[in-house]
């Protein structure tokens, strides 16, 4: 991932880092969710117990 | 107008041909629609007929129930014999018949396998090669396809020749068994054999015709042969496939084995499908490393530069298609495992958590070790780039993580100890490492083996590129953000799995899977897109790779081959001592399970009795006529598969 990053400034480094991080963060939490309900399992059964 | 007139008359014969072609391959199929396994007239009709129109002395169609479908169905076969040992069920010579039995087998399926996959890599090969605008580079992928159908032509006799002596081992060691087995597949087998004139047939056309049909629309017609010797091969597996599959999960047959006229219900059984999809990613990625082997074999034995090139490139190419199916194979064996589970749970349990659980930590290590060697190679591949170097820094991390990932993924869950042993421990498993020896903590490990490994080819396809679109700060953000909460995704799911109840924990591994895929296509697409118009760097000069990277397409091919043994033998012994799962009992004397020092020695001969036998076939394919591999000046654009850079 090198190559582009000197054109950044650090403010703006850290932006898109959290910004992706919180993307695939949800994206994935989204997916776990999904591919658990469709097997008829709850994904969150821990917190709910 | 004279040669308008000659290209439009060789366009209509070769439209002749094709459509002669394809008749001939429908043929069988056409052949055995209206005949049941019974060759008898379908007897549904005799007990739809009003009672009137029949005979007086006809005697009543008897009905059963099919063990699996639970349908019912007229009975139309005898019942699965019961054999006794002896000269009349099991002839035999001063050996064990099964060992004779499971070489033959091995080597067929080895050479069948690398005959059904090698035309798939042509075919895919040779339509690159056809929209490849780059005239230079078309040649190239012409030639390569060209190169890996002629390995696949001589081990195709071979392939021929090691079916019959199959054949003949079946009919003088197992009579019984092979009548009763035949009994209900003759249309089945007699498609088979069909197919497989069909196939031959295909192959030769395709192959001696392929300077005839260089150009233009002749051309297509050769591809589109590519396609169809590709849909007889495929065809033909899953013929053979329903074999196997019927003896471990029989149906259309009642509980005594007597066949009841569908003959679909006796192919599709409740494993064929897993098995199919299982055994074609596993012949494509098994193929791929054969060729990767032969192309590493010509790379070391290479007397020119330009030689060292082409076998470095062709290697590359076939490690990487290889690769492309090594990643979803584990999971079609999850889905093949499940179904077997789902089919009798006791069936699972002998093969995961009983008599063959010690394989399967085998078959771990094997797995790991493909991984960890195609993650060698690629890091090794990297040396042909310049402006790789910025890389070489993360690959000690990358070491770390697949290490600790493959020491969790082969921990077994209990050991084999001594009493004192079990004491001093405090009980079957360790208190420490037990913890590891569990589904959760190695789905965790091979997602994150897997996922790493995608990391690597990352990394590869951009070693010598510098994106310059304008997003590209914000694509690569996006990667980093990707991969890194997909490795916390996994190691949460499978910390989580520790907490919670068993019936749920089994659903986690659905996720983890989704993860390493999401990783898989978002990642390499979106690298993909972000390195069009990329600078370069440096070029891909190919042959200026290390000995040893070659020395680990052989290590890769060698893994395959093993690999496949063993799961075949587990396959195969999880039957225990029936040769039709519940229905047909294997009375030889050889009805037990071997040891598993015995399989490991069996699988291992037959695995160096194949090795030395295809490097028989390429040192035949060498002393062909010579096709001169098409010079690769160094810096040329890079020929690499489509999907990557």
């Amino acid at each position: 991932m090198a190559g582009q990053e000197g054109q950044l400034s650090t403010g703006m480094k850290i932006a898109f880092a959290i910004g992706s991080l919180i993307v695939a963060g949800t994206y994935f939490t989204f997916l776990d969710w999904f591919a658990m309900n469709i097997q008829g399992l709850d994904y969150f059964y821990l917190f709910r117990k | 107008m004279a040669t308008l007139t000659k290209q439009a008359r060789k366009k209509i014969w070769a439209f002749v041909a094709l459509g002669v072609f394809t008749g001939f391959l429908l043929l069988p199929l056409f052949l055995s629609l209206p005949a049941g396994a019974s060759g008898e007239a379908p007897a549904p009709a005799a007990s739809t007929a009003p009672p009137a129109a029949q005979p007086a002395d006809a005697k009543p169609v008897e009905k059963s129930r099919d063990v699996w479908f639970k349908t019912e169905g007229p009975v139309v076969g005898a019942p699965a014999p019961k054999t006794t040992d002896g000269p009349r069920d099991y002839p035999r010579y001063n050996f064990e018949s099964r060992v004779l039995l499971w070489v033959a087998n091995q080597q067929h399926l080895y050479y069948g396998s690398f005959v059904l996959a090698v035309p798939i890599f042509c075919m895919i090969i040779e339509y690159i090669g056809i929209i490849t605008k780059d005239k230079a580079l078309a040649r190239k992928y012409d030639q390569l396809a060209y190169d890996f159908v002629k390995i696949s032509l001589t081990a195709y006799s071979l392939t021929a020749i090691l079916g019959g002596i199959l054949l003949f081992t079946y009919l003088t060691l197992y009579p019984t068994f092979f009548g009763y087995l035949s009994s209900i597949f003759r249309p089945v087998m007699h498609t088979y054999a069909l197919l497989f004139v069909a196939e031959s047939g295909t192959l030769y056309v395709y192959y001696y015709g392929w300077d005839k049909m260089r150009e233009g629309f002749l051309k297509w017609v050769h591809v589109s042969m590519s396609v169809i010797l590709n849909v007889i091969g495929t065809v033909l597996m899953m013929l053979a496939n329903s074999w196997i599959a019927f003896m471990q999960s029989p149906a259309g047959v009642d509980d005594q084995g007597r066949y009841l006229g569908n003959i679909w219900h006796v192919i599709h059984t409740t494993l064929w499908n897993p098995i199919n999809i299982h055994r074609l990613i596993g012949n494509m990625a098994f193929g791929g490393g054969v060729v990767a082997a032969y192309a590493a074999y010509r790379f070391l034995t290479a007397k020119t530069d330009e030689e060292r090139a082409h076998y470095d490139w062709m290697g590359y190419v076939a490690m990487f298609i290889g690769v492309c199916f090594l990643i979803p194979l584990p999971f079609a064996g999850y889905w093949l495992m499940r179904e077997v589970y789902a089919y009798r749970q006791q069936m699972g349990i002998t093969l995961m958590g009983g008599l063959l659980a010690w394989l399967f930590i085998i078959q771990a290590v094997m797995i790991g070790a493909l991984f960890l060697t195609t993650n060698y190679y690629l890091w090794q591949g990297m040396e042909r780039m310049r402006g790789a170097e910025r890389y070489q820094k993360y690959i000690k991390y990358m070491v770390f993580v697949l290490i600790t990932c493959f020491i969790v993924w082969l921990t077994p869950h209990t050991m084999v100890m001594s009493p004192a042993e079990l004491k001093a421990m405090g009980g079957q498993q360790h208190p420490v490492l037990g913890n590891y020896g569990v589904m959760s903590a190695k789905n965790g490990a091979i997602n994150t083996i897997i996922t790493t490994t995608v990391l690597s080819f990352i990394m590869y396809q951009r070693a010598n590129k510098i994106p310059t679109v304008k997003w590209a700060p914000l694509g690569n953000a996006f990667l980093i953000g990707l991969f890194t909460m997909a490795y916390v995704n996994i190691i949460w799911l499978a910390i989580y799995g520790y907490y919670i109840p068993a019936n749920v924990r089994v659903g986690l591994s659905v996720p983890q899977v989704a993860t390493t895929l999401s990783c898989l296509f978002i990642g390499v697409a979106l690298n993909s897109i972000m390195l069009k118009g990329a600078k370069d760097t440096g070029p891909i000069v190919w042959g200026q790779i290390s000995v040893r990277s070659q020395y680990a397409l052989i290590m890769l091919a060698t893994s395959f081959t093993w690999m496949m043994g063993l799961m075949g033998y587990i396959r195969s012994s999880v039957r225990l001592f029936w040769h039709v799962n519940e229905i047909m009992r294997d009375n030889s004397p050889w009805a037990f399970t071997h040891t598993i020092g015995f399989a490991a020695n069996m699988i291992s001969f037959n695995v160096l009795f194949f090795w030395l036998t295809i490097l028989f076939v390429f040192w035949l394919g060498s002393l062909g006529v010579k096709k001169a591999p098409v010079p690769a000046p160094i810096g040329q654009k890079v020929p690499v598969p489509a999907s990557s850079h």
